[in-house]
């Protein structure tokens, strides 16, 4: 999986806008509700995205030092 | 073909989006003078006119319809007299609105008669308030006399009687306040004349002429125990309790010591029609000696307040006076209380119709004002008025004047024509309910200008989703959710909190908070913060070991084969070493954030410039801006992104190592412009890093001058080029007028326009260019620090709630034994409240005005002037909405 689930999901998240484009057509203000859900459909695409990379090949490593062993 | 002022520069449909203001026209209506009030009102009723000021140089006490004005202020008086009239009487109002009165075009006979209606009730609450306050004075000195009567008597007896049996006395002064009643009843018959000592009693001579002349003052026999003549007076009245100590010492001091006073506190209060609430007096007593002493006790005691009663000296006369006095206190009860009900009828009709006239008669007034603000052309008989009003609504502008002038029974119609101008119109943001609160934000940093891209449609989503990032938890998110919605669903049923002071606020920013809420619980997750403790939900990254541990013993997770899948991996939570991975997550989320958001705004240059044509804007402001960005922080997001999806730790097939080790990329970003053209091996990310870097620096360099100095250098030479083709300017003013001039000889008396002074001053050019230049680029570098407070705040309210939780709840979990059910219930309702309060509250506030500043200054300042009017619809629910507060 690793970096391309973040492209492949980019993909998504761009068809879903383009396909917002075009949606709303009844609305009383089509661009509102246009701009909102690409806007949003956008900054949750980022903040998931960013959230996933920056796991994905991580420097430093957990640690704790309260574990218990189960006997 | 109508003109369209503004709309010149717009040929595409008329759809309504609140991306940019309405296109505005200038209108002219003719209105015949019969049908102006009806014309008026509908477009009261409807709020779509902003009616300009064509008399602006004529005073206020000058215009057309001032007497009208004036008629209506004098109604309004009196509604306010009538209601202030039944506040005080405790009527209640009858809260309600004859729509057919109120809401439709109201006749002139309509007016008259109510006017006529609303002076007959004042006129007639006027005298019965003043026959109600003239019969309380009465009723007052009635009840303050029997006091006197009752009061006075006991002091008689107490001085009378310390002469003759002081013990006797004593006990009856004793009970001064207390018994005094009682005292009095028993002392009634004590006689203050005529005592039985005829011996050590002598006539005084003046007694006779004293009780002929002076009505106040007798002479009184009381210093008979001394033995020798003495003419000693008395007066007798009332005083409000805390005076009377005052006027002990004036008496004492001005008398230079020649009197005796006495008193007794009247037990029960006195309703003083002068004063507001009930009123505790002292009856009092005054001997003085000789005339002249007893004329100057007297006005001491009338300065200071008091109300003097004529007491006469003989018991049986004074019993026969208090009778009297208690049948006139009866009788004056009966007509007060007819009075009051009268006076109460009479108000209670009118609380019936006074909402509606208070609506009739403010409406009216702005019907007046309006039409002040008109043009009267005698000659035509006709007003003219201009205003502004939304293309889009031109139609139903012309059906409201329709309606009005079939209202107004007339058949000459009026006529609305639009006009050509170089005005700037005022902005007129068509909101809804929902955007109304973001436009709220946006309008708090400056109205846009007409037809500039307005920053509320994407403040909608960028708002709540910046401070989404500071508030991430899912836990707060969802208890901020669920206020919101509840406000939401419940929103007509909570309109009264609207008018609420404080919680205004939070009502007219429902949807506001309920978005801010929804992305909250989304941040939230991603964070995997619920009330600060962890979810589980996808599989972990990360194995913690089975054999090793223990207390005190560090040890490490290992690397399963996968990412978590959504949100930062639960096993973080637990490390000791955490905060090292969200600070860093954080911190350059909120830079790749930032950027974006910023380029966003600098991007909203191209619509503007395209729909004020002004082409230079987009090549020689916008195109090096982006650039400038990109070459800089555009290339800090990319190594971001570009370290997160490196392997740093990859070994090829030999078991090497493939990279060095991670770079750090705060040293990169300052070496690229310490050594451009040096890259240290070891944080070495790509191949040509170098060159590449090198590179971006020169294009950001060669930026700074092409945004300084190509725009100024391109209008001076168009306007060289202007100059020496002769087109200088011509005139200053241009006159603006109709379109087509079918008005015959109607004197159109638009005024004159002035146009835009452009005067070409290079130099002022050139310094604006120099501030907006070196603003951009010091602003790119503070602005991209400025949204690291998106990982500070973030920080900062994850650490907090974790501390709540470990501080208050989690002990109580811990605990063992009987108590421990009350110690859970104690912990959780303490915690509970200090997670909604400070947390949601407080934390939440925070929250609120440092995602405000991220948009009036990071985004905004990157295309935003906000230089425009707000467009004011002359509207009756306005000016009523006005008129309640």
């Amino acid at each position: 999986m690793g970096g391309a689930l973040v492209f492949w999901v980019g993909v998504v998240t761009v068809g879903i806008c383009v396909g917002a484009l075009f949606a709303f057509k009844g609305m009383t203000d089509p661009t509102l509700w246009r701009t909102c859900s690409v806007l949003s459909v956008t900054c949750c695409y980022l903040m998931w995205a960013i959230t996933y990379l920056a796991q994905l090949h991580p420097l430093i490593i957990p640690k704790r030092d309260d574990l218990r062993i189960d006997l | 073909m109508p003109s369209r002022g503004w709309g010149m520069l717009r040929a595409r449909p008329k759809t309504t989006s609140i991306f940019r203001s309405e296109v505005m026209s200038l209108v002219q209506l003719y209105i015949p003078s019969d049908v102006a009030r009806f014309t008026v009102s509908q477009l009261g009723e409807m709020g779509l006119v902003e009616f300009r000021d064509l008399n602006a140089d004529v005073s206020a006490f000058q215009r057309s319809f001032v007497s009208d004005v004036r008629r209506f202020d004098e109604i309004e008086r009196k509604l306010r007299y009538l209601r202030l009239q039944i506040e005080r009487s405790d009527v209640d109002v009858y809260d309600f609105l004859d729509e057919d009165f109120a809401g439709r075009s109201r006749g002139p006979r309509d007016i008259d008669e109510m006017e006529e209606r609303i002076s007959a009730h004042e006129s007639r609450v006027l005298k019965l308030t003043a026959a109600y306050k003239s019969l309380q004075l009465k009723h007052l000195e009635l009840v303050e006399n029997k006091h006197v009567l009752e009061e006075v008597s006991s002091l008689f007896s107490e001085i009378t009687g310390r002469q003759q049996q002081p013990s006797v006395a004593r006990g009856g002064s004793i009970g001064r306040s207390g018994t005094a009643g009682s005292s009095a009843n028993r002392y009634d018959t004590a006689p203050l004349l005529g005592r039985t000592d005829t011996s050590s009693r002598r006539s005084i001579g003046s007694m006779d002429a004293a009780r002929a002349g002076d009505a106040l003052a007798f002479d009184v026999e009381a210093g008979s125990a001394i033995g020798h003549d003495i003419n000693v007076g008395f007066i007798t009245g009332v005083i409000s309790r805390d005076r009377i100590s005052t006027l002990e010492r004036v008496l004492w001091r001005s008398l230079r010591g020649n009197m005796f006073l006495n008193y007794v506190d009247i037990e029960e209060p006195i309703h003083d029609p002068k004063q507001d609430g009930p009123v505790y007096k002292s009856a009092f007593i005054v001997f003085a000696h000789g005339e002249s002493l007893r004329d100057r006790a007297t006005k001491i005691a009338e300065s200071l307040g008091a109300t003097l009663y004529h007491v006469d000296s003989s018991a049986e006369r004074r019993q026969e006076e208090l009778i009297d006095t208690m049948s006139r206190i009866d009788d004056l009860h009966q007509i007060l209380e007819n009075n009051n009900v009268a006076r109460v009828n009479e108000l209670t009709s009118v609380s019936e119709q006074i909402t509606t006239w208070f609506t009739v008669v403010r409406k009216e007034k702005a019907i007046y004002h309006t039409l002040n603000l008109c043009n009267y052309d005698a000659n035509r008989n006709c007003l003219i008025a201009e205003g502004w009003c939304a293309s889009n609504d031109i139609a139903a502008v012309q059906s409201a004047l329709h309606i009005a002038t079939e209202d107004a029974g007339s058949n000459v119609p009026t006529v609305l024509q639009e006009l050509r101008t170089t005005k700037e119109p005022p902005t007129f943001i068509r909101t809804n309910k929902f955007t109304d609160g973001f436009q709220n934000i946006v309008d708090a940093y400056g109205v846009p200008k007409a037809g500039e891209v307005n920053p509320g449609l994407f403040t909608c989503i960028t708002f709540p989703f910046l401070f989404a990032l500071m508030f991430g938890d899912l836990g707060h998110g969802f208890l901020m959710t669920i206020c919101a919605g509840l406000l939401c669903f419940y929103e007509r049923k909570l309109a009264w909190l609207a008018k609420d002071e404080s919680m205004r606020m939070f009502y007219s920013g429902r949807y506001i908070i309920l978005l801010m809420g929804i992305f909250s619980m989304y941040t939230g997750f991603l964070y995997n913060d619920i009330f600060s403790r962890a979810m589980g939900i996808f599989s972990s990254g990360w194995a913690w070991p089975t054999d090793a541990g223990g207390e005190g013993v560090t040890v490490e997770a290992t690397k399963l084969g996968h990412t978590y899948a959504i949100g930062i991996d639960p096993t973080w939570h637990h490390a000791s070493n955490s905060l090292l991975f969200t600070n860093s997550y954080k911190m350059k989320m909120s830079i790749v954030l930032g950027v974006i958001h910023m380029t966003l705004g600098i991007c909203l240059q191209v619509p503007n410039a395209l729909h004020f044509k002004k082409r230079i804007n987009i090549l020689h402001v916008f195109v090096p801006q982006i650039i400038f960005l990109f070459s800089i922080f555009g290339y800090l997001v990319f190594t971001i992104l570009f370290k997160w999806s490196t392997d740093w730790y990859a070994r090829d097939a030999s078991g090497e190592l493939t990279h060095v080790s991670p770079p750090s990329l705060l040293n990169m970003l300052i070496y690229m412009f310490l050594s451009p053209g040096n890259v240290n091996e070891s944080e070495r990310m790509f191949r040509g890093q170098a060159v590449l870097q090198t590179f971006l620096l020169l294009i950001a360099l060669v930026c700074v001058p092409w945004m300084l100095l190509v725009k100024p250098l391109i209008l001076r030479r168009e306007h060289r080029k202007i100059i020496s083709e002769g087109y200088g300017r011509i005139s200053t003013h241009v006159r603006v007028s109709a379109e087509d001039d079918t008005m015959g000889g109607a004197v159109v008396l638009t005024e004159q326009e002035e146009m835009e002074e452009d005067d070409f001053d290079f130099a002022d050019i050139m310094i604006n260019q120099s501030i907006h230049t070196i603003e951009f680029c010091l602003n790119s570098i503070s602005n991209t620090a400025s949204y690291l407070r998106l990982w500070a705040l973030s920080l900062a309210h994850a650490q907090l709630s974790e501390v709540l939780w470990t501080m208050t709840f989690l002990p109580t979990l811990k605990m063992s034994g009987a108590i421990q059910p009350i110690a859970i219930m104690c912990g959780f309702s303490v915690w509970f409240t200090l997670t909604f309060f400070i947390l949601i509250g407080m934390e939440g506030l925070s929250a609120f005005l440092h995602a405000l500043r991220l948009h009036w200054v990071e985004f905004n300042n990157k295309f935003y002037d906000g230089t425009g009017v707000k467009f004011e619809p002359f509207s009756f629910k306005a000016i009523l909405d006005e008129a309640e507060e």
